[in-house]
């Protein structure tokens, strides 16, 4: 039973923060993916793990141990490293099998565990080889054989993805994530690739500017963003962010905020903006109903790019009057080209609406934004 | 000559023209490998004929040596100059040995100390901003007074610390002025390594001494050998600091010797060719094992 726990942990460089008041709880045996742009502070979250980090403030729990001020080496956690770290002057079996050597563990039983640990892996063939003769795959199993070798209780990697082409990593993730469910050891994996963190993690902390955003399931940060940064962090391509305003109070009609270029009808939006206040309202680009003709509560839009995907369609389109483009998701069959008008309508349940100022979300239920706060952030 | 080169102004221009001609002339006869390898083997001659010179020279009666005009070739070789030296001059095992002594240990030391520092250099921040100061570079300025300059105050420093004429004193000082060699050779091999080695192998279990001589020691070995093999030639060559630190055989060393033979009155030159033999042998053989090491670590550093 191994629980990770962090109980608010600040990292700060200088004046510089790496990670701020940083409040999670990672379970036994899950797998938590910390996401975000590069520069978020996730790479510093795990490393304060790890122990290559000091936190400035904060505690870092392992099944209720206090090991902020622990050693690496004491710490029993294994780590997977962005270039990998593999040792260059040592061939294959002898990187495997290092953490069992440095540990004293004899000769004979090592090479055991690293023949059994290679057979997981599909690398047996490869001991004896030198790790300059492999390719980016197989580097990256031996690098991944190193750190489970020794059954460490929590299982860190950096990124470890990053170096592979596109094919491979969609492999190497399938691989990761079910070796990850074999050993059913405790995992925190750090990646800005967002449809890398969906497909595999249990638990999602999507942190920004050093501030954990949101922590839930893949489903939860995308169905349910606490704030602007997730929903336009999750989700490929971007959700669509349309600064606008009730017509008039308590009408279900909004208008381009500032200019009341387009109207679009949006039915049961929180009674928080019931005023004529600006708001951000978001709308993923798959959601947006498409109409070839004139709809009512639709508002028209200019084609401007086509991008034919197979069974659907990415159409960049502008509204009428307005400079700032938007990306909407059409099924193959609207057979539509570059300067066509298009009528986009909303549906009431696939939008979002988010504070102008601070981008916090404000739900259909609530009637303040107070309870908008992301779970484990304090702003 | 790359006819894409930037054209030069005056002189150069006129010279990286001509040059230019001269190659294309040479090329049209097809002659331009045996023109390059006909330069390079003047160079070798150049190199390896004062070698070949003294080597033989060891090897030849004193009339055979001083023959007018020179012999090339001899005919006539001995190898009785060996046995003469060391009758004539009992002392030149003590030379040796100390040369040894003071060679070995002050390369130890040098490569020792050099190799901790800029690891500590490249890897760590240093207490009060220090390292705003570009503390490698402070190291150097080390290096910028010429040694005659430096040799003084050594001197007056080493008669109070009662230094002076021992071996230690050498090892101190060839050590202390071989530290930035080092330095400066070893800091593109250790900027070069990841971060994460280290933080991998600290992970693995290593506390970071260990590390440090487990994994990051054996990743920079070329860089350490060709360090190791120019502290070793200066020291093992030194003369200047030998001759003014020391005065007698108890810390005298081979370079110091060799001078001796050359007196008011006359030169031995088939006991010194002899002496020069035997001072020059164990750096080349040293330098002869290590070669392809050598000359990974002088290019490896410097090329990326």
């Amino acid at each position: 039973m191994v629980r990770v726990r962090y109980d608010d942990v600040t990292k700060r460089y200088g004046n510089e923060i790496g990670a701020k008041n940083i409040d999670i709880t990672v379970e036994d045996g899950e797998f938590a993916v910390l996401l975000g742009p590069s520069g978020c502070g996730k790479t510093t979250t795990l490393r304060c793990l790890a122990g290559l980090t000091d936190p400035t403030e904060g505690e870092i729990r392992i099944d209720g141990t206090d090991i902020t001020a622990r050693h690496p080496k004491n710490r029993d956690i294994a780590m997977v490293f962005q270039e990998l770290a593999l040792y260059p002057h040592m061939g294959v079996a002898a990187n495997i099998g290092y953490p069992l050597k440095v540990e004293g563990v004899d000769k004979s039983t090592r090479r055991e565990r690293v023949e059994a640990v290679a057979e997981t892996l599909d690398i047996g063939e490869l001991l004896d080889r030198e790790t300059d003769e492999l390719s980016g795959g197989q580097r990256q199993r031996v690098a991944i054989g190193r750190a489970i070798i020794r059954r460490p209780s929590v299982f860190l990697m950096d990124e470890p993805l990053a170096s592979l082409d596109a094919k491979l990593k969609v492999e190497m993730r399938n691989e990761i994530k079910k070796l990850q469910r074999e050993l059913d050891i405790t995992t925190l994996y750090v990646t800005h690739d967002q449809e890398e963190a969906m497909t595999l993690g249990d638990k999602l902390i999507v942190m920004n500017d050093g501030t954990v955003q949101q922590v839930g399931t893949p489903a939860e940060v995308y169905h349910d963003p606490a704030n602007q940064f997730v929903a336009g962090f999750i989700g490929s391509p971007s959700m669509n962010f349309l600064r606008v305003r009730r017509k008039a109070p308590g009408s279900q009609r909004v208008v381009a905020a500032d200019d009341a270029t387009f109207a679009l009808s949006v039915e049961g939006l929180p009674t928080a903006v019931d005023d004529t206040d600006p708001f951000v309202l978001g709308v993923r680009p798959q959601y947006f109903s498409v109409h070839q003709s004139p709809i009512d509560g639709a508002a028209k839009a200019e084609v401007t790019v086509t991008e034919p995907m197979g069974d659907e369609q990415l159409l960049t389109v502008r509204f009428d009057g307005d400079g700032r483009e938007i990306a909407v998701r059409a099924p193959f069959d609207v057979s539509v080209t570059r300067g066509d008008a298009i009528w986009l309508g909303v549906s009431g349940e696939r939008a979002y609406v988010f504070d102008v100022e601070t981008g916090a979300r404000i739900r259909q239920t609530e009637l303040s934004t107070d309870t908008a706060v992301p779970t484990g952030s304090r702003p | 000559m790359a006819t894409d080169t930037k054209p030069k102004r005056g002189v150069g221009r006129a010279l990286l023209a001509g040059v230019e001609r001269i190659h294309e002339t040479l090329d049209s006869y097809g002659l331009v490998p045996t023109v390059t390898n006909g330069i390079a083997l003047l160079f070798v001659v150049w190199t390896l004929f004062p070698v070949y010179w003294m080597v033989s020279g060891s090897l030849r009666t004193r009339s055979d040596l001083l023959a007018t005009p020179p012999k090339l070739v001899s005919t006539a070789l001995t190898v009785g100059n060996y046995p003469e030296l060391f009758a004539q001059r009992p002392a030149f095992y003590e030379f040796l040995f100390n040369s040894v002594v003071v060679t070995v240990g002050s390369t130890a030391l040098a490569v020792l100390l050099g190799t901790a520092a800029t690891y500590g250099f490249v890897n760590y921040e240093f207490p009060y901003d220090l390292g705003r100061f570009h503390l490698p570079f402070l190291v150097l300025t080390t290096r910028f007074l010429p040694p005659i300059v430096t040799v003084i105050p050594l001197y007056v420093i080493f008669d109070t610390a009662n230094l002076l004429n021992t071996r230690l004193g050498l090892v101190l000082a060839y050590a202390a002025f071989n530290i930035p060699f080092v330095v400066w050779m070893l800091k593109g091999f250790f900027a070069e390594l990841p971060d994460s080695i280290v933080e991998a192998a600290v992970l693995d279990g290593h506390t970071e001494l260990g590390a440090f001589f487990k994994i990051v020691l054996p990743m920079v070995r070329p860089g350490l050998i060709a360090a190791t093999i120019f502290t070793v030639i200066n020291a093992w060559n030194e003369l200047l600091f030998a001759v003014i630190l020391t005065s007698n055989t108890e810390a005298q060393t081979l370079p110091v010797a060799l001078a001796t033979f050359k007196t008011a009155y006359a030169i031995q030159w088939e006991l010194l060719t002899v002496a020069g033999t035997i001072a020059m042998a164990p750096v080349l053989l040293f330098a002869f094992l290590v070669r392809e090491k050598l000359l990974r670590g002088f290019t490896m550093g410097a090329v990326r």
